[in-house]
């Protein structure tokens, strides 16, 4: 009895040894797969808040301090977005553009005015460009534009503040839209193209200064 | 393992909570609210007052430059200063709520009227003055400059306190609401003053 006794002890004793060392790998296994689950979610965090910040700051990067090079790419909805650098110095001297109409660039310190404002000559593309600074679209027209599509268009400009209109006899289309970086051609003056780049260009977000004014500026 | 599950879950939910997190600030800037569509009251308000206010600070403008009489300067000032405060923050919704600054609806059909301004001439909301009263404007001068732009003014608070009642009405925002309502009570009690300053100019209003 006693030896038995002795050996069911020695039995208790060595399972209960197993079991305590089980339970502490259990709990060093636990406490990996914690420390381990905690290092991923901070990787996570930190790799996520890294990545959104410089995809915010990749849309944010642009050249401010030259007169403008790059070239157009043209969108699935038709819309030109220039990828390059664009100028915003205000200059005395005459600017010669890279596109015609300018969509950006180094420019007069008057901006034309553009609050729904109709011209019916010509204006000065380097006080133009510095309306398209202040978030409005510029609707332009040479001689094949039909007569009916001008008095159109002018009616919506009227109607529409932050937008000016005039022509612009060596542009390649008969009608364009341009705003800062950005431009389109458009069929007639009922294309619902025109309606869509108002909505999105009329101080929109490619306004490089949001809230400066399209009145007291220059006017023909 | 019952521990291993737990914590895998766990982590799991975390992860998809970051993400979630994540994806919600990076789309639309940190609101936690509802955004507004582009044709409530509050997206039209926001618009449409905008552009209402711009001719108010235009107008203002040209009055300090056409008298030296010191209280209709100061009082232009102080309409130019808060209405280009106010159409900041208008603006500023707007881009919040990623919402065009400009529709193809005729303004304030957002609150059912639609065709209640001629649009003619540059007056593109009731009580906005025409191209032609601002270039008169321009050209007179002292007194006689003065008495214009209170009556200009004073047509302009009544059209803008008619469509700030309707954003009062309609609107959903709290913040917006309540800048409607702050529109209201100022405009009317201007228009009360500027009756005074019309009456000691020998003048009245327009209509």
């Amino acid at each position: 009895m006693g030896s038995a006794k002795n050996s069911t002890s020695a039995q208790r004793k060595a399972r209960i040894e197993e079991m305590r060392r089980a339970e502490a790998s259990r709990e060093r296994r636990n406490r990996i797969l914690t420390i381990g689950a905690s290092v991923v979610v901070v990787v996570g965090l930190v790799v996520g808040g890294v990545v959104l910040i410089q995809s915010q700051s990749d849309k944010d990067s642009s050249a401010s301090d030259s007169k403008g090079s790059g070239h157009f790419v043209t969108g699935k909805d038709g819309v030109k977005t220039w990828k390059g650098t664009l100028g915003r110095t205000h200059v005395a001297k005459t600017v010669k553009y890279p596109m015609e109409p300018p969509v950006g660039g180094d420019h007069n310190q008057v901006w034309m005015n553009c609050n729904g404002d109709v011209y019916t000559k010509a204006i000065n593309n380097m006080n133009a460009v510095h309306s398209l600074e202040h978030g409005a679209v510029w609707v332009t027209y040479n001689s094949k534009a039909s007569d009916a599509d001008v008095k159109a268009l002018a009616e919506k400009v009227k109607k529409t503040p932050y937008t000016l209109m005039s022509p612009v006899e060596d542009q390649k289309d008969p009608i364009m839209l341009s705003a800062w970086a950005h431009q389109r051609t458009v069929k007639s003056a009922s294309d619902p193209d025109v309606a869509k780049f108002f909505e999105s260009y009329v101080q929109g977000k490619q306004t490089p200064e949001p809230g400066a004014a399209c009145t007291n500026g220059l006017s023909q | 393992m019952k521990q291993v599950g737990w914590i895998a879950g766990t982590s799991a939910a975390v992860l998809v909570a970051a993400g979630a997190i994540t994806y919600a600030v990076a789309e639309d800037g940190g609101s936690d609210s509802a955004v507004p569509s582009a044709g409530s009251a509050d997206a039209g308000f926001a618009r449409d007052m905008a552009v209402h206010h711009q001719q108010a600070v235009e107008m203002s403008y040209i009055v300090r430059d056409r008298t030296k009489n010191e209280e209709v300067r100061r009082l232009a000032y102080d309409i130019a200063q808060t209405q280009a405060n106010q159409r900041g923050m208008l603006l500023g919704w707007l881009d919040l709520w990623d919402l065009p600054k400009t529709t193809s609806d005729a303004p304030m059909t957002w609150m059912g009227m639609g065709d209640m301004a001629s649009g003619k001439d540059g007056s593109l909301m009731p009580g906005m003055a025409t191209n032609t009263d601002l270039k008169k404007l321009n050209t007179l001068s002292g007194k006689q400059a003065e008495i214009l732009y209170l009556q200009l003014m004073t047509s302009h608070h009544q059209g803008g306190i008619h469509m700030a009642e309707g954003c009062v009405q309609k609107c959903t925002v709290g913040v917006e609401k309540n800048l409607a309502q702050g529109m209201v009570d100022a405009q009317q009690s201007e228009i009360k003053l500027m009756a005074d300053m019309l009456k000691a100019r020998g003048a009245t209003a327009r209509n």
